[in-house]
């Protein structure tokens, strides 16, 4: 809906009284909203608030000028449209976030015909595997369901500028990428199909098939300065010259956010053996032919898999292949999250909903005699039910208001603190969808807080209500009224368990031991350059560099390594592996993950041998070739055996080499706590040396107090070599936890809004309730009950509403355990400890509510009570 | 009886909003949104009146007989659009309430300290 139409539905819904006025109105907003789409977005943006608050100032001015009810208690409207507003402007928020990354389109010219490409092995449970190269140059090359296909993989490269290096993330993309995606560049061009052939890996530190080119992302391009004449310039990276092709735009994100530029890939250059087929580690991207449903796409690829496989078994053997659109697979692993949080915030408006639906009926009750003097008075029913929906329009209204203000807001913090993984949180936008979302939520939440409990005011029969001392409540209102606190409270309960359920899962997940000692380590990672260091030279480089380290007071180890625990940079290389003999037949090839580390690192580490040794400097290429496997192999390979001295095949960089076992190292959690140990090889880097490691420095002091120092050691080695990333073992860790701790501190916060409404909820309901009985309680304390008895008789009511609130939320919390079993680490969604404690912290805060209210009562003078 | 001097002083001072409506009249009828652009233009921005706020006004002041509906239209008429001018009560109320403050900004030129300035 344009702005115009919307500004026109508002119109009609506050006013109406002069048809002329408000045709002319609208004719009015219509060329001032023209007038300001002259000037911009923003300017469009602020003509819209502004008019629609001077739709309800002035509505409100004339209401006030007719004497009609409301502005005699500006009071209520105004608190309800904040309490509503901020609810809404919660969910709208949530809304807007899901908006953008579940249900918008995909910001590629026909994006709904993108599938992800998997490959999957059901009898090895091996299911949805990159593609490997091997098997992408079969497809690209013989199949008959895409346009366009291409094969992507990211890549770590250190950029070199005249003020120093920074660590980016390169995407290497085969033939066809751009074809797929169908996206222009902003500036230059993309890549000729006659420039992809003969081009090698960005960190292969070799050149092929002419000058290395790349195109730039938006966000690298604004950050090397954001000028144009870039396009044409070289950059220096790993070791080479570029030239910059092109800059995509910002919107441009493959694989995510963090591609900072796409470069030409050639699996058939790539290789020496040709592309491996039995390598799957690529992210395949088919554009499906237009005159093809994705499933007979499907249908045709399965079938092409089936016939490669049969020319292929040793690699293919029961591997087929699935296609999933584009979209479900970017947000697959944020879908359960989102939609949990969006739950808790809808949960949290509802509860705000009860509690002004509470607050309707208690001030309907508290005018029910106003009512039936201005019917007795000849007052039309209708023009009384005609002024409750005026004032719920306007309570609409403002709701709507304050909820598009503060989703504005809050909308802006969310993006900045969410976790930074969310795929498409930069999409993220108030649109006019999300403005709609806002204002029919504003409409169906005061519908729900104001129209509905206050709609029987109308219809209040006269003469009973105007009898004096009569009840003023009616006992339906107040059925009503206990049946939403106790709602409230059973979405609270809900909530609570929640947050206590995550934070125990968190404090597992941080008690979980990753198998070596996370305390006083620092790390740091250097990229030589290719050019300048090779073979053994880059031994040299780093035994200098670790001893040169070594000399820092402070400092007791120190050791390299291609990837460390918990870090996210650098690549994992599953190769597959046999004991002795020829490899054999068949396809189920176990496969461990290779690593490079030198002499010391496991003691530097403190990952513990569990027998052999770890490796010395006399492991060198001219000695024998030693690995040390974690017991994850062993256990594999040697189940109940002593793996020490046995021989290992490895294929790996081209060759099938035998290596033997001089140590077995404990199992680490390499990814965090949440990882579980896979099999992994360490090759002793001297044998195999490679260029870019991490360092890690053991020391026996605050190790980010050395930061500085081991950088400053390292650069005097050779000052041209770029030493970057430096953290603490400790931080590495908790970053791996970041989207633990983000879920449990939103929940928490929740369950402490929902603990607040609850108890407020409580507190009104009883204090009115209080003030309702005065006289029944009075008459008590006449005839003898004493002032313990009377407050026990408030507090018992108080603790009905919360134990069957607790009940109605155990009822909540079956439903949503399965949902919550995902997210939970080492606790199952029936943890008592987690049960009983949410019971206890609720029924506390509901005593609490009730104490004031337990205690006005009991504070009733009988006489005083009475004579009124 | 509305022609009584008393009457016009009554309504002093009026409203900015007013003020501004009754000027933007002062040359000739106009319609609402020839008012709102006219008030925004002589303020150069500063002053904007929003369409409730001042077809809400235009009723009031047409309620105290200081606008009336004009039968004066212009070449370029908008026959869906109504036309306000001034009634003679209107030109005394603006007439009085400019004398009122052209007193203020005298007596204002007459203190010392802005004098200085």
């Amino acid at each position: 809906m344009s702005p115009h139409r919307a500004y026109n539905r508002l119109l009609s819904l506050l006013r109406g009284s002069d048809p002329q006025s408000d045709r002319e109105m609208k004719a009015d907003a219509a060329l001032l909203l023209d007038a300001a789409r002259q000037r911009g977005r923003g300017a469009v943006a602020a003509t819209w608030l502004a008019l629609i608050w001077d739709l309800i100032s002035g509505t409100a001015q004339d209401l006030s000028r007719a004497n009609r009810s409301l502005l005699r208690a500006p009071g209520f409207a105004l608190t309800v449209s904040l309490l509503l507003g901020l609810g809404v402007a919660a969910t709208t928020t949530l809304f807007a976030l899901v908006d953008a990354v579940l249900l918008a389109p995909l910001p590629y010219q026909d994006a709904d015909r993108l599938v992800a490409v998997w490959e999957s092995n059901v009898p090895q449970n091996r299911l949805r595997e990159g593609p490997s190269p091997g098997n992408l140059t079969d497809w690209a090359a013989n199949n008959d369901a895409f346009e366009a296909i291409t094969g992507f993989w990211r890549a770590q490269a250190t950029l070199r500028g005249r003020d120093g290096s920074a660590p980016v993330t390169g995407i290497q993309v085969t033939s066809g990428f751009f074809d797929v995606f169908r996206q222009s560049p902003i500036l230059g061009r993309t890549f000729a199909p006659d420039e992809y052939p003969g081009r090698l890996s960005i960190t292969s530190g070799r050149t092929g098939g002419g000058e290395p080119a790349l195109v730039l992302s938006h966000r690298l391009w604004q950050t090397l300065g954001g000028d144009p004449a870039i396009v044409g310039g070289t950059l220096q990276a790993e070791g080479r010259t570029w030239r910059v092709l092109g800059v995509m735009p910002a919107t441009f994100a493959v694989p995510d956010t963090n591609a900072a530029f796409w470069t030409p890939w050639d699996p058939r250059a790539a290789y020496r053996d040709g592309p491996p087929r039995e390598a799957r580690f690529l992210s395949v991207v088919g554009r499906v032919k237009p005159e093809l449903s994705i499933a007979a796409a499907a249908d045709r690829m399965k079938t092409l898999a089936a016939r490669i496989a049969a020319d292929h078994p040793n690699t293919n053997a029961d591997w087929t292949v699935d296609l999933v659109p584009l979209r479900d697979e970017l947000v697959r692993s944020s879908r359960t999250e989102l939609l949990l949080v969006f739950g808790a915030v809808f949960g949290l408006l509802m509860l705000v909903c009860a509690n002004v639906a509470s607050l309707s009926i208690a001030r309907r009750t508290a005018r029910a005699r106003d009512t039936a003097i201005q019917l007795a008075l000849g007052a039309g029913r209708r023009r009384i039910i005609r002024e409750h929906f005026a004032e719920t329009a306007l309570c609409a209204a403002l709701t709507a208001l304050v909820a598009i203000l503060f989703t504005t807001l809050s909308l802006g913090v969310a993006v900045a603190f969410a976790p930074a993984d969310i795929p498409r949180l930069h999409e993220v936008d108030i649109n006019s969808r999300v403005v709609l979302f806002a204002i029919a939520l504003a409409m169906i939440a005061t519908t729900i807080g104001v129209l509905l409990p206050g709609v029987r005011g109308g219809s209040a029969a006269i003469t009973p209500a105007l009898k004096d001392g009569a009840p003023l409540s009616g006992q339906r209102a107040g059925r009503v009224r206990r049946a939403l606190v106790v709602a409230e409270i059973a979405v609270t309960v809900v909530l609570l368990v929640g947050a206590g359920l995550l934070a125990r899962s968190f404090a597992s997940l941080q008690r979980v031991d990753p198998g070596f000692n996370v305390q006083n380590l620092l790390v740091l990672r250097i990229a030589p350059d290719v050019t300048r260091y090779r073979g053994q030279q880059v031994i040299e480089y780093y035994n200098r560099v670790l001893d040169s380290i070594r000399e820092v007071p402070g400092v007791a180890a120190a050791a390299a390594v291609t990837v460390l625990p918990m870090s996210t940079i650098g690549s994992d290389f599953y190769r597959p592996y046999w004991l002795d003999g020829a490899k054999p037949a068949g396809n189920v090839m176990p496969q461990a993950n290779v690593r490079m580390a030198s002499p010391g690192y496991f003691a530097t580490l403190g990952l513990r041998l569990v027998a052999g040794r770890e490796f010395a400097l006399q492991d060198t290429v001219q000695s024998p070739r030693v690995i040390v496997i974690n017991e994850s192999l062993a256990q594999a390979a040697w189940p109940g055996q002593d793996p020490l001295g046995r021989e290992l095949i490895l294929d790996y960089q081209g060759g099938a080499t035998s290596r033997q076992i001089v140590g077995v190292v404990r199992d680490a959690r390499y990814k965090g706590p949440r990882s579980e140990p896979s099999p992994e090889i360490f090759i002793p880097h001297a044998q195999n040396p490679y260029l870019v490691m991490n360092v890690v420095v053991r020391t026996t002091m605050e190790p980010a107090a050395l930061a500085q120092t081991a950088r400053t050691q390292a650069l005097k080695i050779d000052p041209d070599q770029p030493v970057h990333s430096i953290t603490t073992m400790e931080r590495l860790l908790d970053d791996t936890l970041q989207e633990d701790r983000f879920a449990m501190l939103f929940v928490a916060l929740f369950a402490a809004a929902g603990l607040i409404t609850a108890a407020s909820g409580v507190y009104a309901l009883l204090a009115y309730t209080v003030g309702q009985r005065r006289r029944e309680i009075a008459v008590r304390m006449a005839i003898g009950a004493s002032s313990s008895s009377v407050a026990r008789l408030i507090v018992m009511e108080s603790m009905m509403l919360a134990a069957v609130g607790c009940v109605a939320g155990a009822l909540g919390i079956a439903a949503v355990s399965r949902l919550a079993r995902s997210v939970l680490f080492g606790i199952a969604p029936t943890d008592p400890l987690t049960l009983m404690a949410t019971a206890i912290v609720l029924l506390a805060v509901v005593l609490a509510a009730s104490w004031l209210p337990a205690r006005k009562a009991a504070r009733i003078n009988p006489v005083a009570a009475m004579r009124i | 009886m509305t022609d009584q001097p008393r009457s016009v002083d009554r309504r002093l001072p009026l409203k900015p909003k007013v003020l501004h409506i009754l000027l933007s009249l002062a040359d000739g009828p106009r319609h609402g949104y020839s008012i709102m652009q006219e008030v925004a233009s002589r303020s150069g921005g500063q002053v904007r009146i929003w369409p409730a706020g001042l077809y809400g006004a235009l009723r009031e002041l047409e309620d105290q007989d200081l606008i009336v509906e004009s039968g004066k239209r212009p070449v370029d008429d908008d026959e869906r659009r109504r036309y306000f001018g001034l009634t003679p009560l209107g030109k005394r109320v603006l007439n009085a309430e400019v004398s009122r403050l052209e007193a203020i900004v005298d007596l204002a030129r007459a203190s010392r300290a802005l004098r200085k300035a």
